[in-house]
């Protein structure tokens, strides 16, 4: 608060007490700099004034004017009789409204800014003119940029990257989730508009032909549900597989671990679409089965109808959610081995030489010096990975490319058994249009994901923890 | 008492030699579906094979045909050098926009620092796929989809917010270094070139690595991009993911994985020159990051 006002005075004393330079730069951010003989400097935020206001008034202010209604004028196509060519009208297009809208405001709040440090800035270099001190040039400035003032040099581009690639199509989104953007509002033919909370209410309501209220509880609660399994499986198999390969009874340890390595060489797409089709009810795995006699045995202890020939390894509930997740465990245990195995290597041997010397056994050195020190290293990435998982998209995604669900609740809201909110929300953008839903559903998930993180950091990151293995 | 020292010893190698058989019956397992990828390339029947794991008839012909065939469905050698752009000039933005912002986050001190911080990782919690939608239509109005340059933006834009784990690292670089050059007159941008740039070789080639590799591998953010029905312009994932569709499965899934396999050789070399420094760097950033 007191920041706030502080930074809003300074502005006020720049203005009260400028001198005619200074005064003279509310209206030409330049002019300060000319006063004091800076031209290069004066001239060049001079022409980012102008570029400002052209761009503002003659590009994005009929947009940002009509943000509150998202548009008005309906698209219509008629027949000209005279020339007898299809004519439009000149029609509001919501989504561009929309996204230079957002754009619009942003590039006005950074003008504010700008022009207020402006002024500050030009205050400043009068009160060193006064004081008979030397004003920079911009030579000096341009000097600074590579020293005391080399972060904004190091983070204009990223910032601008992120601003373009991150921030503004979040925004979008959130307001999305506040609009009737769905298939019977695509612009440029219709015309959305702001509802307020009424996507929230869809979402937790269900009725006859759609069921949101039916579909969301229970994919969030496999969601969580996958998202732990996921994540702990992997964590410590990796783990347990890490220590068993580094064991000092094993011989070629290097053999073993480029043999799981070579796993992850073949990317993720390739062997999940492959794994896939292996495990698809007609695929091979399936064929061996039946040689076998394992679906037949299935069959008889009840764990597969009897209507069905094959296994339904991905088409089933129940059966695609295990799957699923021993797949998984086959995708990321190498990876989490490859890291545990550096994370071992690392482990501070003179405290398990005075475990050993003090008679501990194997499992008791393990569990009350290993596994701490491997908690406190990777703990934190923990908590990411859980979040990882959360959207965890390639997995499911091309897991479930054959799963069709039986279950019309589902159906109806567009969803899968084995969806997890991530690619529900993709499957109704992508497939159905249904922007607004979607805009809600990633709302929701950006909560739970901001929940356990901050969670997290007070736990893992506070108390003395951090200095115990230094 | 003899029979016992013999007995020991006996009871460890039978010990030994089922850690060697569980080992192996894992390794099986993990190559049990790379194995069917690779056998699967040469294979002579260009469908699913659905009732043999081995090929009946080997063959060389699905990567001749990758390299050579060109059908609305197949047209290797473009996709590969389209990704491979992509993948550098991706790498290449990526790395020092990562680099950049961790050397500012870990060796500046500036008024808005914590408060960034805080804001980036706030904004990494935004599930990826909820934006994509919208980048997508922010591409379209500059009129960036459908083309190389789009992609390259869409991949390396945001990049900067993946600076924890670099900053971990650089937060490791004494103090006393970057001081005894500034006092020997270096600019912070000589400080960072100079001195801090080369001593992290092992979060660089990690940085680099994983850079690299995002874009080679994705192929959702590629699949919304592109939209051009020219296989010409597609990436090797789109092109390969769209091998797999009911229609086109029965003539290309062997070309599939020869294709599969082709991508995932530099992936391969990659990882086996940079084993090393990616384990460093992976561990070094946890420990503060």
């Amino acid at each position: 608060m007191k920041k706030i006002k502080k930074y809003f005075s300074d502005f006020g004393t720049a203005v009260a007490k400028g001198d005619i330079w200074t005064k003279l730069s509310l209206v030409i951010m330049g002019a300060g700099y000319f006063g004091r003989k800076r031209f290069m400097k004066g001239l060049l935020l001079t022409l980012i004034e102008i570029g400002f206001f052209v761009f503002t008034f003659c590009f994005s202010w009929e947009y940002i004017a009509k943000l509150g209604t998202l548009g008005t004028v309906q698209r219509k196509e008629e027949l000209d009789l005279v020339t007898f060519k299809k004519v439009v009208n000149d029609y509001d297009n919501s989504l561009l409204i929309l996204l230079v809208g957002i754009i619009g405001l942003l590039v006005v709040l950074a003008f504010i800014a700008l022009y207020i440090s402006n002024m500050k800035a030009v205050y400043n270099a009068q009160k060193l003119e006064e004081a008979g001190k030397h004003v920079n040039t911009f030579r000096e400035d341009l000097k600074e940029l590579i020293n005391k003032k080399f972060h904004i040099t190091l983070l204009t581009l990223p910032s601008i990257g992120v601003l373009a690639i991150n921030v503004i199509p979040i925004i979008f989104m959130i307001c999305i989730a506040f609009t009737n953007y769905d298939k019977d509002h695509q612009p440029p033919t219709y015309l959305f508009g702001w509802v307020g909370l009424e996507n929230f209410k869809i979402l937790f309501s269900s009725g006859t032909t759609v069921s949101f209220g039916y579909a969301f509880p229970r994919i969030l609660a496999w969601t969580l549900i996958w998202a732990a399994v996921a994540t702990f499986s992997n964590f410590f198999l990796g783990i347990f597989l890490a220590k068993f390969i580094n064991n000092k009874n094993t011989r070629l340890k290097k053999l073993w671990r480029t043999l799981f390595v070579i796993t992850i060489a073949v990317p993720q797409f390739v062997t999940l679409l492959l794994i896939g089709k292996m495990f698809g009810n007609y695929g091979i795995v399936n064929t061996f089965c039946n040689n076998i006699g394992l679906t037949g045995f299935l069959q008889n202890i009840g764990l597969v109808s009897k209507g069905l020939s094959y296994i339904p390894f991905l088409s089933k509930p129940g059966w695609a959610h295990v799957m699923i997740i021993l797949i998984n465990i086959w995708v990321g245990v190498p990876y989490q081995m490859l890291i545990a195995t550096g994370v071992l290597m690392n482990i501070p041997g003179d405290q398990l030489e005075s475990a050993k010397i003090d008679g501990a056994t194997e499992p008791q050195i393990f569990w009350h010096i290993t596994m701490p020190y491997i908690m406190f290293i990777m703990g934190p990435s923990l908590i990411t990975s859980i979040v990882g998982n959360i959207n965890n998209f390639n997995v499911i995604y091309l897991l479930s490319q054959d799963y069709v669900t039986s279950n019309m609740k589902f159906a109806n809201s567009n969803a899968q058994e084995i969806d997890l909110l991530i690619t529900w929300l993709f499957r109704l953008t992508n497939e159905e249009s249904n922007f607004k839903i979607a805009s809600v559903i990633g709302i929701i998930t950006f909560v739970i994901c901001a929940v356990l993180t901050l969670l997290s950091y007070t736990r893992m990151i506070s108390g003395e923890k951090e200095e115990e293995f230094q | 008492m003899a029979n016992k020292a013999v007995a020991k010893p006996k009871k460890k190698t039978v010990r030994i030699i089922i850690r060697h058989l569980v080992l192996t019956l894992l390794a099986a397992i993990w190559l049990f579906p790379i194995v069917w990828l690779v056998v699967t390339s040469f294979s002579g029947y260009s469908g699913i094979n659905l009732t043999h794991f081995f090929p009946e008839e080997w063959t060389i012909q699905n990567y001749v045909n990758l390299f050579t065939k060109r059908t609305a469905a197949c047209n290797f050698p473009a996709w590969f050098k389209n990704s491979f752009i992509i993948g550098a000039c991706s790498c290449i933005i990526s790395t020092s926009f990562v680099l950049m912002v961790a050397y500012a986050m870990s060796c500046m001190r500036f008024k808005a620092r914590k408060g960034l911080m805080s804001f980036s990782i706030i904004l990494g919690m935004f599930p990826g796929v909820l934006s994509m939608i919208a980048i997508y239509f922010v591409m379209k109005m500059f009129g960036l989809t459908n083309s190389i340059a789009g992609l390259i933006i869409v991949y390396s834009g945001a990049s900067g917010l993946g600076f924890l784990i670099c900053k971990g690292f650089f937060d490791t670089i004494p103090a006393s270094l970057r001081e005894a050059a500034k006092i020997e007159g270096a600019s912070e941008l000589s400080i960072f070139l100079k001195v801090v740039v080369p001593i992290s070789k092992p979060i660089i080639v990690y940085t680099v690595i994983n850079s690299f590799l995002n874009p080679w591998m994705d192929f959702v953010m590629a699949r919304l991009m592109i939209r051009s029905k020219d296989a010409a312009d597609w990436t090797v994932a789109i092109g390969l993911y769209n091998m797999l569709q009911r229609s086109l499965v029965g003539e290309y899934f062997s070309i599939f994985c020869a294709g599969g396999l082709m991508i995932a050789v530099p992936i391969s070399i990659l990882f086996v020159i940079m084993q090393k420094y990616y384990v460093e760097g992976i561990t070094s950033g946890a420990v503060k990051g």
